[in-house]
């Protein structure tokens, strides 16, 4: 009922946007569905480029996280972008979808931060680090560790570790696994602890300035642009992600989320 | 694998329960008396003082757990100088527990006979030799079936406990069980919670019942 429903609104409100626009018969179209924030944002930013180039794009704003790959997969739009690629393979597999990423934009980074240390080399044998308890958000965690050198994970677990997959542990670290929401009011509890971007923001921390080690835009984390699996070469798709990935929305990202969200390419 | 992390949890469950158990006696039992003794005909009657602490007790008993679990964490400080890990879990615990045990102690203490609270006063017994010689007693069955409730629900409360890092069976099964799609860390962790449960009921009934026979 409720996946219905949401369809027909995407289908008034395509039909309505559709309706509204001039008719520019020579322009191609993208419509993408996105998120409200930064994603919305960078697509608008870059919208006039696209049309020099001949491509007219149109956003469809989702709130939810269900709706907007169904939709693509359904072909009510051509492109979406709102989410990071685990996020989508497990969509993939739960839902059958037939969607591939095309490309990465940008992320909004995880970080190490401390109150006790300025540096992950000053973190003492057998510190204690808080990490998210749920499995997503403990995965990506322990996944930042790894990238850092801190820690091994056991081969192939990958976003799906938890503290038992740890195989090496120079430091002797010792996990605490605790509310992800919580953890920003904890700092003085543990040695350091992994902080999403959002809950870190809240609680006046910046990810780029105070945290110790921070995800770069090599982490499978990055928000993805995907489309419909076959069709990831088309010419139209390649030059949304060209403008998407310039030195103006790198610009832009910097200047506008102070460290919230950073340039993925 | 699964004896390295079912073991710990067990005494995680066992160690936070029971002493939140102690401490949430500690707190409610006085909280249950004074209820008792300051409402309308109650022995030492006092009905705004009655309202006042009926209606604290009713607010505390609303907070969701894990937002009061995050609400204590100055007191947590205060006592155990940490927020986070099994012991301080202990703290949120017993305060959760507590206005609980405050509303099961009113009940079970009601229990007992005006016919004898008022022999007693004509006695010249004072309100102290009154709950401790006369309403306790009388409701001691009462009051063990009380505290097995109280035990059996702290151990459905500790399950949270892994938001603030405390451990235990409930989050073994919650976080690797439920979480991580380990089902037979999830049956294990679920039918240990069961037969601790199973046991505490049985060992509240005995004692009840064998005080009662007196």
């Amino acid at each position: 009922m409720k996946k219905t429903l949401s369809i027909v609104l995407i289908l008034v409100l395509v039909l309505l946007v559709s309706g509204c626009t001039s008719k520019e018969g020579d322009l191609e179209k993208i419509k993408i569905g996105v998120s409200p924030e930064p994603h919305a944002k960078l697509v608008e930013l870059v919208a006039d480029d696209l049309k020099k180039e001949g491509i007219e794009v149109e956003t469809v704003i989702f709130t939810d996280y269900m709706t907007p790959n169904r939709a693509l997969d359904s072909g009510e739009i051509d492109a979406n972008f709102f989410q990071h690629e685990p996020y989508l393979n497990n969509q993939i597999k739960e839902e059958g979808l037939n969607l591939v990423s095309i490309g990465k934009v940008h992320i909004e980074p995880m970080a190490l931060y401390s109150n006790k240390y300025k540096s992950i080399d000053e973190l003492p044998n057998g510190a204690t680090i808080g990490i998210p308890n749920d499995t997503v958000n403990g995965g990506r965690a322990l996944l930042l560790l790894e990238a850092n050198g801190l820690i091994k994970l056991k081969d192939g677990v990958g976003v799906n570790a938890t503290e038992l997959d740890v195989v090496e542990n120079p430091k002797n670290l010792k996990f605490k696994a605790l509310e992800a929401a919580i953890l920003p009011i904890t700092l003085d509890d543990v040695d350091g602890a992994i902080i999403n971007g959002n809950y870190a923001l809240e609680s006046g921390l910046n990810p780029v300035k105070d945290g110790l080690i921070i995800e770069s835009g090599e982490s499978p984390y990055a928000n993805i642009v995907v489309v419909r699996k076959g069709e990831e070469n088309q010419e139209k798709f390649q030059k949304l992600l060209n403008v998407l990935q310039s030195e103006k929305v790198k610009k832009y990202i910097e200047e506008t989320y102070d460290g919230a969200v950073i340039p993925a390419f | 694998m699964m004896k390295e992390l079912v073991i710990p949890a067990l005494l995680e469950t066992i160690y936070m329960v029971s002493v939140s158990t102690v401490f949430s006696i500690l707190l409610g039992f006085p909280l249950g008396v004074l209820l008792v003794i300051t409402e309308k005909g109650g022995i030492l009657e006092k009905p705004m003082f009655n309202r006042i602490l009926g209606g604290i007790i009713n607010v505390l008993r609303s907070i969701p757990f894990i937002i009061l679990m995050i609400i204590v964490f100055p007191i947590s400080k205060l006592l155990v100088g940490k927020t986070i890990g099994t012991t301080a879990t202990i703290v949120p615990l017993s305060i959760a527990a507590a206005p609980f045990v405050a509303r099961v102690m009113e009940g079970s203490l009601k229990e007992t006979s005006k016919g004898v609270i008022e022999s007693s006063l004509s006695m010249g017994a004072t309100v102290p030799q009154i709950v401790f010689k006369v309403l306790l007693p009388e409701s001691l069955p009462s009051i063990v079936s009380g505290i097995t409730l109280t035990i059996i629900n702290l151990i459905g409360y500790s399950a949270m406990a892994g938001a603030i890092g405390g451990g235990g069976l409930g989050n073994l099964a919650i976080r690797f069980g439920l979480y991580s799609r380990k089902t037979d860390l999830m049956i294990v962790s679920i039918l240990l919670i069961i037969l601790l449960v199973e046991g505490i009921q049985f060992l509240g009934n005995k004692i009840s019942k064998s005080i009662n026979k007196k």
